[in-house]
């Protein structure tokens, strides 16, 4: 008896301390992105577009005229890394909303602590099914491109208009391209054409001979790839070595220069599905702003990750400005919690003009971005470098 | 199935074979010495492929602490494999000096070799990381001089092909085996290293010198590693620091089948699981992971030691 | 105080299932057995709360049952992986050693690669929206903690009984304890047996606990990291894998300070217990405990 009310004392004492705190200056924004294990392959190119958008936005003003800071905090590659990560930045950090994770797997994990949180979380690159809609407070900038994958198709057709027999390859282990690869085996059907033969791999596999021969053993007239970098690489490389002469697609994970170490020459005349160029449209001046930032560090091109980041860090400058005209008060006078709450609802509202395009998310969180392109690789004689020249 | 395609499976099978028996070979040597399995082994041999590109490219990315570098020293590859399977077998050396002597010299249990081990490889693999980043670097592609990528012929008027690379990776795992069979069963060292495997007590009573043997083991580990990863990195790339460490799981099915500690083992081990992995029915190749490790499970239940290794007595 | 819990909360639950799941790994290592197939019974309890919590099939049981579905979901991911013990116990425990460290790896990658590739399992992407047993990640403590006193408890009355003995018997020398009338297999596939309910219990436990499950959570990384838990901590005592299960599931969060070179050290760390603290953290203690009562003068019977 006498416990019971020793402890709910302690817990109201608790309560009670649990009071209204400032937001701090500079304002944090956190990023929890997979900066070690394997998955930091991916992890990494998104850090460097947030750290671009950091430097841009604060040159640019801020949150007028307010700083403000990414707080990183490594998710690794597993999900419980994920809500360490997140528990880091909403209790300890105190950030203002949260750009991550790298996975899908690990923002099912992670998101829903989040969530009821109640901080904001914008995911740069969580494309499966079902992500926005784990809770009001989640959002995210990158689009399932489900929409863009029959367009490659009608190019190869347009190409090729003798296509009749298809491959279809694919990642199994992988959310993302397992989804994706979906939509193009619909698409292949709905257009008449026939699926010879569908393959399986795996994102960390390298040697793909039995599926290339299988590929050519079925004769087909087009192969459709949704994989990562190393793995699409790799198997573009070896169907061009094993003699595949037909066109091939790539899907949205082969949408970066870093194929081109591993296909090398082999990569010409892919034919990808983009849900970003880095200069098809030579009037977004905040692309073109990005794009040449990182061409001038890195001397290439910007891949796909980091223009996402890019963007998902600024949909937040600019909710986090808006939230300041709305309450006409400074960010810094606010509470940490109210802060919080309007930023989410600042950032489902409107439209952004980002590097990706123009682009808004409606009030699940889902994003509807208007620009996708189909693209082309042009390599360059050296077999190093290369282009990806907008066809359509 | 079409004689063409059987042969095509074949062709297939014994290229993805040959890796994991290249890969095997260095894994089963520490076996055989030491009786424990050393878990840096992927560590090294993806270090070797790292040195050896450095040497011969030298061109590293934007993430990293070494960002940016660009050693353009343009050794040519052969040397570059050389020196860079040579350092792969000093850091062997050094990993048996730091992880794995004060555990023997303390009589500690032999299961924390492997704990020890598994550390080195955190280490390892996360400094490659902090050096030079995740990114994924390739050789260039005439490494190995101006030849065809692919060897293709007709068998029944269909086409079979193989990647020429992987005849290389074939032809040099051959080329090891036959050496360290030679070396093994010919040469002094060789004798010693047996004696060492038989029984490190009795050994040592005959005057040979286990410390030194236990070394000269590592650094041929540890060299063989290295080299496997370098060809492993020509023919795929070297996709990241963890690139080699996907290669221990499955190495350990490897040497199993083969024979625990038997080197022509670790071969027709590899080449048997390769085989079949080539030959799992397309329709099943999501199982095609699971086939290596149903085979060791198999192994182990009606054959414990492998294809090729002694027979295990029971000791009273 | 709530600061506390909210910031760390979800570590010291999750130090907590670590060291249940180290404790798995400490039945089968009582009676001599090196098995690593812990990460396949967590993974397989794991999805089968996540599937009972998701499926169509078992929403009338979900409506009609409440909050009860949870501990029911912990049974039948204890039964599940028990009687899936018994079938790959008998077989694999005729291995010794290292043979059957392999053969329970070869387990749970085959598992694994099954669950990768079923649609009940959800493929790769794997089954989110777990219905939750509490709001808050700290309150998931009082499932695991319960369990983990109750193993404890659970363990100690094993050392001090007749099947405790005889683990103990058959780890020391097999072939007595056979000539003395203990039946090994009987009793080692009753170690194992322990072993993997417990780590089916606490996969289901588990899955509420992450809001998703995947074929990620059963890996070889896994196997080993469970090996240094018990390795580190001591593998001789209860306290053994309860101390290391906790210190190491820390670790990497105590280092993130140290930011990019935090795993580097972490696997420093496992280098140098492993050289300098053979016995374990556990045995390490009980050295110097003795080593204190020794130069402290307290005369201390030996058990």
């Amino acid at each position: 008896m006498r416990r019971s009310v020793l402890v709910t004392l302690l817990m109201t004492l608790c309560a009670g301390t649990a009071g209204a705190e400032n937001v701090t200056t500079p304002i944090p924004i956190g990023i929890g992105l997979a900066q070690t294990s394997n998955v930091a392959l991916l992890g990494e190119e998104q850090v460097v577009g947030a750290k671009i958008a950091e430097m841009y936005f604060n040159a640019n003003g801020g949150i007028n005229g307010t700083p403000f800071k990414l707080i990183f905090q490594d998710t690794g590659g597993d999900e419980a890394g994920a809500i360490n990560s997140f528990q880091n930045l909403i209790n300890r950090d105190k950030v203002v909303g949260i750009v991550g994770p790298t996975l899908s797997q690990q923002a099912f994990s992670a998101d829903p602590v989040a969530n009821r949180a109640k901080v904001p979380v914008i995911g740069p690159s969580n494309t499966a099914k079902g992500i926005p809609q784990i809770g009001e407070y989640i959002a995210r900038i990158s689009a399932p491109v489900a929409i863009v994958a029959p367009n490659a198709v009608k190019q190869a057709l347009k190409e090729h208009p003798g296509i009749k027999k298809v491959a279809v390859l694919y990642a199994q282990n992988d959310a993302f391209n397992t989804s994706e690869s979906g939509t193009f085996q619909e698409t292949v059907k709905k257009m008449g054409l026939q699926i010879a033969t569908l393959q399986k791999f795996m994102t960390t596999d390298t040697d793909f001979t039995s599926q290339v021969t299988a590929v050519l053993g079925a004769n087909v007239d087009l192969a459709i790839i949704s994989g990562l970098s190393a793995d699409g690489g790799n198997l573009v490389k070896q169907l061009r070595q094993l003699g595949y002469k037909g066109p091939i697609i790539g899907g949205n994970g082969l949408n970066t220069v870093n194929i081109f170490p591993v296909c090398g020459q082999y990569c010409d005349g892919i034919l990808i599905a983009q849900a970003y160029s880095p200069s098809a449209d030579p009037k977004n001046a905040i692309n073109a702003a990005m794009a040449s930032e990182y061409r001038a560090k890195y001397k290439k091109e910007p891949p796909q990750f980091t223009a996402q980041a890019f963007t998902a860090v600024q949909v937040f400058v600019e909710a986090l400005r808006k939230v300041e005209a709305v309450t006409k008060k400074k960010i810094t006078q606010l509470d940490l919690a109210k802060v919080r709450e309007e930023l989410n609802k600042q950032i489902l509202t409107g439209s952004y003009i980002t590097p990706l395009g123009k682009i808004s998310l409606d009030q699940e969180g889902e994003i509807h971005q208007e620009n996708f392109y189909v693209a082309k690789i042009k390599m360059d004689a050296n077999g190093k470098t290369g282009k990806y020249i907008y066809v359509k | 199935m079409t004689t063409a395609q059987f042969i095509q499976n074949v062709l297939n099978g014994v290229s993805i074979g040959s890796v994991y028996a290249i890969f095997a070979l260095g894994y089963t040597l520490v076996f055989s010495i030491l009786g424990i399995i050393n878990f840096a082994h992927g560590a090294v041999f993806t270090l070797g492929a790292y040195f050896t590109y450095t040497l011969a490219v030298g061109q590293f990315g934007i993430n990293g602490l070494l960002s940016g570098l660009n050693l353009d020293l343009q050794v040519p590859f052969a040397l570059s494999l050389l020196i860079g399977a040579v350092l792969a077998g000093l850091v062997g050396v050094l990993l048996e000096r730091l992880a794995f002597k004060p555990l023997r010299t303390r009589g500690a249990d032999s299961l924390l070799a492997l704990v020890s081990s598994l550390g080195v490889a955190l280490v390892i693999v996360n400094a490659i990381q902090y050096l030079v980043g995740a990114e994924i670097y390739t050789f260039p592609s005439q490494v190995y001089g101006d030849i065809k990528p692919a060897i293709m012929f007709e068998v029944s008027g269909q086409p079979v092909v193989v990647r020429t690379v992987q005849v290389i990776i074939f032809a040099v795992c051959m080329v090891i085996l036959t050496l360290l069979g030679y070396v093994i069963s010919f040469t002094r060292i060789g004798k010693a290293l047996q004696a060492v495997a038989e029984n490190q007590t009795t050994a040592s009573l005959l005057g040979i010198s286990v410390d030194r043997i236990i070394l000269v083991t590592f650094f041929m580990s540890g060299f063989l590693g290295g080299l496997a990863g370098t060809l492993v990195g020509t023919s795929f790339g070297i996709a990241g620091p963890y690139f080699g460490v996907t290669y221990g799981l499955k190495g350990l099915a490897v040497i199993v089948l083969g024979g625990l500690g038997s080197i022509p083992g670790a071969v027709l081990g590899g080449i048997v699981i390769g085989l079949a992995e080539a030959f799992v029915p397309p329709d099943y190749s999501a199982y095609k992971e699971a086939v290596a490790f149903a085979f060791l499970f198999i192994v182990l239940l009606v054959r414990p030691q492998g294809l090729l290794g002694r027979s295990l007595s029971q000791k009273v | 105080m709530n600061d506390f819990l909210q910031n760390n909360g979800f570590l010291i639950v999750t130090m907590v299932q670590q060291a249940l799941l180290a404790m798995s790994l400490y039945y089968p290592l009582m009676s001599g057995q090196l098995s690593l197939a812990s990460p396949g019974f967590y993974a397989l309890g794991g999805y089968v709360a996540a599937i009972i919590g998701t499926v169509e099939f078992f929403a009338p049981w979900r409506d009609t049952l409440g909050w009860v579905i949870f501990p029911l979901e912990w049974l039948a991911a204890g039964i599940i992986s028990g009687f899936l013990a018994v079938l790959v116990g008998i077989p694999a425990l005729r291995l010794r050693g290292i043979y059957l460290a392999l053969a329970t790896i070869a387990f749970v990658e085959i598992l694994r690669v099954i669950c990768l590739n079923l649609e009940i399992t959800g493929g790769a992407i794997g089954i989110f929206g777990v219905p939750q047993l509490f709001e808050s990640r700290w309150s998931y403590i009082w499932t695991f903690g319960p369990l983990l006193i109750l193993m404890l408890f659970f363990s100690y009355r094993l050392d001090h009984s007749r099947v405790g003995r005889a683990f103990k018997a058959i780890r020391e020398d097999e072939l007595a304890a056979d000539a003395m009338g203990i039946n090994p297999t009987r009793y080692k596939v009753l170690a194992f047996v322990i072993g993997a309910v417990l780590a089916g219990v606490v996969g289901a436990m588990s899955a509420p606990f992450l809001n998703t499950w995947n074929a990620r959570q059963g890996t070889f990384d896994a196997s080993i990291a469970y090996l240094a838990y018990v390795l580190i901590g001591g593998s001789r005592s209860m306290w053994g894998p309860l101390l290391g299960g906790t210190l190491l599931a820390a670790l990497p969060e105590i280092l993130r300070p140290l930011k990019d070179s935090r795993l580097i050290i972490n696997g420093l760390v496992l280098v140098f217990s492993s050289i300098y603290m053979p016995q374990g953290i556990a045995g390490a203690l009980g050295h110097l405990r003795s080593f204190t009562a020794r130069t402290l003068g307290f005369v201390r019977s030996e058990k």
